[in-house]
């Protein structure tokens, strides 16, 4: 995998690709695979209820022509009471037909959401570095949304559709084909205008989502960040800014929905137009006697056009709907498409390792920008190695390539020997503990959060490892306890206290290797006391990398490695660097000034 | 909902709110026209083989077939138009009010985003169809039935027994599925913050292994929102099979009691034709006025859900008094918590001199970002008064309090944009020379200098194309752009290394010299040279001095220092 092979940021600037639908329309199919079952019954159902309604407006005008006209009473009554029960037995498919329909949508598009969940979570990090939170989440919900809506809609009157045009069209033309010839140019102009607006407005649809995803990106980036927006007098200028955006959106969709809408009324009105030539040339053959037109065929024909522009008047209302899901199916597609992280092909398991790591003159660089240069470090079984230098010198980085989470440009990392990409990513970072600068919690209960360091971990193990990570005492005094959902409302926990949670979800892993990224940056010194006590337990058995501020930390460390510019400057136990005098010495008195 | 609506649609889009329906009428009478001219056609243009009375009546309906496409495709521009700008109007509207409201306990960030986002697209569909479809449907219900009576009344009594029983047995169901639609809404919303979570937690995912762990949790969520969309969609599912039965059985009465009124001779075959050609438009009118109305329940729950944020509208905050002249700040008697058992601040006094600094520590959750919330009137609900320049902060507007006050906090928010738009925050006009001056105090200018457009380089949401230490030094940097009387550093230097911090400390010490200056640390380094040191715990204030004041009178305060700086230098000079 090249780094500079991948795509530039492009943040809501995604181009639709416009015209080829087929493969996206295939692998919409292909999600319906499962359902096909299910899918032939409801084929079946729609051809009875469709062949019943076929039947039954021509015996409508059957009705009119021979027994009324020719007053047979006995007859009449007869076949309405045949006709009114066939109803009933239609209606009742009907029902199981849309029922059918629903559930196959609602498991298609779940089955989306899993598959577009799925392989997020397997994306590389450079994917969610360079992706906006709003417009993956827009594909989520919105985009996944117009497809169960097309779902929905199309399914039934697709079927319905294809089977009345085929059936009446048969029909119609048995009965008269100059009255066929009438609808089918009433069709045949609904048809081609809807097409037309289809193609002029497809682009402005897709402008019309792109602008969305950037609208949504706003909302969700000034939500999130409203305390600031507060605090800075900027919520004036956050509007502004959001309100150019919002009517740029505006703006689209008038420009998409205008035009659309007009198709409605157009076929509304060949229908109208379809319905009078039926009506006048049917009555003018009659007079003139030609053919064998009656006002039972008229009659039938009037219902039948109903019928028949209906399906495709459904049909072509539901482009909008189409054009729409067909242009989110791709966004979605996109995102499941989206290269997972891969093990190599070769990748071999492991389970244990004696913890003893090195960096093999490594080299990395994100988008071309070079990051670290020619990294070379030995930690054995059980060492402790503290990072230490500026921010944004590297040091995360260089644990980020532990963990395997970017792809080196040159040089190896090995584990125990092993080069970490040879090893599978998951053995790999079971085996490795990281404590993040900013760990994330979710929203579930405190207990639950714990957990995740270790699923199969029992309750008393979480209790365990909060009071390790001395978070046991502030858990107790909430009210819920571990119970305690942290939801992203402003007063749950503090920083330091969130913190601690994390500390706890690393005490309770257990793996062999320990990454702490400033772990201790938030946490007040009383506790932080008690954690560093705790962590000094933790890390006896392991292989411990410290990117700490704490010079306690620091002075404990087997080696202290001091980075710089992506480069390792010095390195040794705190007592030879501090001899050196050099960089690592001027960064240990700086910590002592006071008044100047 | 209709509150709604009106609120949101001024000047043009009102009008066109109104006209589309208006102008939507039109259409219908112009469809209504269709069946009737026909069975004049059938029963008088037939009966007496007259030609041209069937082509005269022919063109007059062609001629309203043209007038109801003029009148269709002008309310469908002018709904659109309305729709779209009542949807413009929300969302700018409700965004305000998310960024002013001032409640701690109110809507959390996640619902807040799903609300200004797809229940205001539900809306604005819902205007959409309010203007075409909500008038069209049952005006060619009622038109229907009406023109049907008059064509043919023999046959109207089918229509008084069918549309009743239709009506009951839709009240039924709406009523059956409101409920129904709400849940599939908060399913909805869990899905959406699982995903959101996700993603902004994938390294935490990745480090932790726990891919397949969140799928399955995910997958808990997702399977619920499948089960409770198809419960709320089923129990709408009758609604099409009903009416299109009810109906084809009034089409089979009115051919068997109609046609034997006609062989009686009290009727004509045309009237029938045209009863039935009505009753299939009425059968039309019908299904497409249910999907509306199921439509229209969806849509009700996203107004309720729109309105809960409306009614978030934050009360106007008084404002009497001038704006303050010094920058002395003073806390007298301030108690603050959401239990009166437990206050996160108890029985605060505390006063700062202008041109001061004063420096907070004490343990986490000890109440020391509380009070700096208190002072920036990011809460108000406490008792006792804090004062800045003498001026009771309750007097002040929340702008003139905001325009005393610079704050960086420890969360590094940044905004998507570039970075010179980041730091012009507080102060959309400041300079350039007055960024330089900013981000060389942060510290900044050591990392934004090399990049290759500087100020103008782009920041990504969230910052993350920077480091959290690079972003809470842009953070810090956009603190010290306006110039303001107070700077509020609220542990905002928690994630840069100690070299940096230093000459942070140095740089600042510099910048803000005989300016208020606020510094709550973690660090004790930090707070070491400020002229007062506040040590809080537990919500009190347990001592206060200087550095050399405090390691003799606090045990808290001896046990940070001996924590932090050990046996090292400091101690032995």
């Amino acid at each position: 995998m090249q780094l500079n092979n991948r795509p530039h940021r492009n943040i809501h600037r995604e181009k639709i690709t416009v015209g080829n639908w087929r493969p996206t329309v295939k692998r919409l199919w292909h999600y319906l695979a499962d359902s096909q079952k299910r899918l032939f019954i409801v084929f079946l159902l729609t051809i009875v209820t469709t062949v019943v309604t076929i039947v039954g407006t021509r015996i409508n005008g059957i009705v009119i022509d021979r027994y009324i006209a020719h007053a047979r009473l006995q007859t009449l009554l007869a076949v309405c009471a045949a006709m009114a029960g066939v109803y009933v037995i239609a209606s009742v498919f009907v029902y199981f037909q849309n029922s059918i329909i629903i559930k196959v949508a609602q498991t298609t598009s779940t089955q989306i959401r899993h598959d577009v969940f799925a392989n997020l979570q397997h994306l590389p990090m450079t994917y969610f570095d360079t992706h906006d939170n709003g417009d993956v989440m827009s594909r989520l919900t919105n985009d996944v949304d117009n497809i169960n809506t097309a779902l929905m809609q199309t399914f039934v009157q697709l079927f319905t559709g294809i089977i009345s045009i085929v059936g009446m069209g048969a029909a119609m033309l048995w009965l008269s084909p100059v009255l066929f010839a009438i609808t089918l140019l009433a069709t045949g102009a609904t048809y081609l205008f809807s097409r037309g607006v289809a193609r002029v407005t497809h682009q402005a649809f897709a402008t019309q989502q792109s602008a969305l995803g950037s609208l949504n990106t706003q909302i969700e980036e000034s939500v999130s960040g409203k305390l600031v927006v507060q605090l800075f007098d900027h919520i004036d200028a956050t509007m502004t800014h959001f309100d150019q955006t919002n009517h740029d959106y505006t703006q689209a969709a008038f420009r998409a929905q205008a035009l659309s809408s007009i198709i409605g009324p157009f076929n509304n009105m060949t229908n109208n137009v379809a319905y009078v030539l039926i009506t006048a040339v049917g009555a003018v053959s009659i007079l003139g006697h030609w053919g064998n037109i009656t006002v039972g065929v008229i009659f039938t024909f009037l219902i039948y056009l109903r019928n028949f522009t209906g399906p495709i008047n459904n049909l072509l209302d539901l482009i909008n709907t189409l054009q729409l899901s067909l242009v989110s199916a791709q966004r979605v597609f996109a995102l499941i498409d989206e290269p997972q992280e891969q093990d190599a092909a070769n990748a071999r398991a492991l389970t244990h390792t004696a913890g003893n790591v090195q960096f093999d003159h490594v080299s990395f660089a994100y988008h071309t920008r070079p990051i670290l240069t020619d990294i070379n470090l030995t930690a054995h079984s059980g060492d402790v190695i503290a990072l230490v230098g500026p921010t944004g010198a590297g040091k995360t980085t260089i644990m980020n390539l532990l963990t395997n989470l970017y792809p080196l440009q040159a040089g190896r990392v090995l584990l125990d020997g092993i080069d970490v990409t040879t090893i599978k990513r998951a053995d790999l970072r079971k085996l490795i503990t990281v404590v993040q600068q900013e760990s994330y919690l979710f929203t579930m209960s405190i207990r639950d959060n714990i957990r995740l360091g270790r699923p199969t971990a029992d309750d008393a193990a979480i209790i365990a490892a909060a009071k390790a990570a001395n978070a046991h005492t502030f858990i107790t005094q909430l009210p819920d306890g571990y119970d305690t959902i942290l939801s992203e409302n402003a007063h749950s926990l503090s920083q330091g206290q969130r913190q601690l949670l994390s500390i706890a979800r690393a005490f309770i892993t257990q793996a062999p290797i320990l990454v702490l990224d400033e772990a201790t940056a938030a946490i007040d010194s009383n506790t932080e006391r008690l954690v560093q006590s705790a962590m000094a337990k933790l890390m006896q058995d392991k292989t411990s990398f410290v990117i700490a501020h704490r010079l306690s930390t620091i002075q404990a460390a087997d080696q202290i490695l001091v980075i710089d510019n992506g480069q390792v400057i010095e390195s040794g136990t705190h007592q030879s660097l501090l001899a050196q005098n050099g960089f690592y010495a001027r960064l240990y008195n700086s910590q002592f000034e006071t008044r100047s | 909902m209709f509150t709604i609506i009106m609120t949101h649609t001024h000047g043009k889009a009102r009008i066109a709110f109104f006209l589309a329906p208006a102008i939507m009428l039109g259409e219908v009478l112009c469809d209504l026209q269709q069946p009737t001219q026909m069975a004049q056609i059938i029963d008088h243009g037939l009966a007496q083989g007259d030609g041209h009375y069937v082509l005269m009546h022919a063109s007059l309906m062609l001629g309203f077939a043209l007038l109801g496409l003029m009148c269709g495709a002008t309310c469908g521009t002018l709904g659109s138009y309305a729709s779209l700008k009542m949807g413009e109007a929300l969302r700018s509207e409700m965004l305000t009010i998310a960024l002013t409201s001032r409640d701690p306990a109110g809507l959390a960030p996640a619902t807040l985003i799903t609300r200004i986002t797809n229940d205001v697209t539900q809306m604005q569909n819902l205007v959409m169809m309010v203007t075409r479809g909500l008038v069209r449907s049952p005006l060619l219900l009622i038109g229907g039935i009406v023109m049907s009576t008059i064509v043919c009344p023999d046959l109207a009594p089918i229509l008084f027994v069918i549309m009743p029983l239709l009506v009951v047995y839709l009240l039924v169901i709406v009523r059956r599925s409101l409920p129904l639609y709400t849940a599939m809404q908060q399913a909805v919303d869990r899905v959406n913050r699982s995903m959101r979570e996700n993603l902004q937690g994938a390294k935490t995912i990745k480090s932790y292994v726990l891919e397949d762990h969140q799928l399955t949790s995910f997958n808990a969520d997702n399977t619920h929102l499948q089960m409770t969309s198809q419960k709320a969609a089923l129990a709408t599912v009758t609604l099409a099979p009903v009416i299109q039965l009810l109906l084809n059985l009034g089409v089979v009465i009115a051919l068997g009691y109609g046609g034997s009124l006609a062989i009686a001779k009290t009727i004509s075959s045309g009237q029938i034709i045209a009863f039935v050609n009505y009753m299939i438009q009425i059968t039309t009118a019908m299904i497409q006025t249910v999907n509306i109305i199921t439509a229209f329940s969806r849509a009700i729950t996203s107004a309720a859900r729109v309105q809960a944020v409306l009614a978030e509208n934050p009360p106007a905050v008084s404002a009497t008094g001038m704006p303050p002249v010094d920058a002395a700040i003073d806390f007298h008697q301030v108690s603050f918590g959401y239990d009166a058992a437990e206050p996160i601040l108890a029985n605060i006094n505390l006063h700062i001199d202008a041109g001061t600094t004063c420096g907070i520590v004490g343990p986490t959750g000890s109440g020391k970002s509380s009070l700096i919330n208190l002072l920036t009137r990011s809460f108000d609900q406490y008792t006792g008064t804090i004062t800045i320049g003498g001026v009771d902060i309750q007097q002040l507007s929340l702008p003139m309090v905001h325009q005393q006050l610079s704050v960086a906090l420890q969360d590094s928010v940044l905004f998507s944009g570039t970075i010179a738009s980041n730091l012009r925050f507080g102060d959309p006009q400041a300079s350039a020379a007055q960024l330089s001056a900013a981000a060389h105090t942060a510290v900044a200018d050591e990392f934004i200098e090399p990049l290759p457009k500087r100020f103008d380089a782009p920041v990504a949401q969230r910052g993350k194309n920077f480091s959290g230490g690079q972003r809470q030094r842009l953070n810090l940097a956009r603190a010290f752009v306006p110039d303001h009387a107070i700077v509020i550093l609220d542990d905002a230097t928690s994630a840069v290394d100690q070299t940096t911090n230093a000459q942070i400390k140095s740089r600042l010490a510099q910048a803000r010299h005989g300016q208020t200056t606020i510094i709550i640390s973690q660090r004790v380094t930090n707070v070491i040279a400020c002229d007062q040191i506040i040590v809080l715990d537990a919500g009190k204030i347990t001592a206060q001095g200087t550095h050399e004041e405090l390691l003799t009178r606090s045990p808290f305060y001896q046990q940070l220092v001996a924590t932090q700086l050990g046996g090292g230098r400091y101690a032995a000079e």
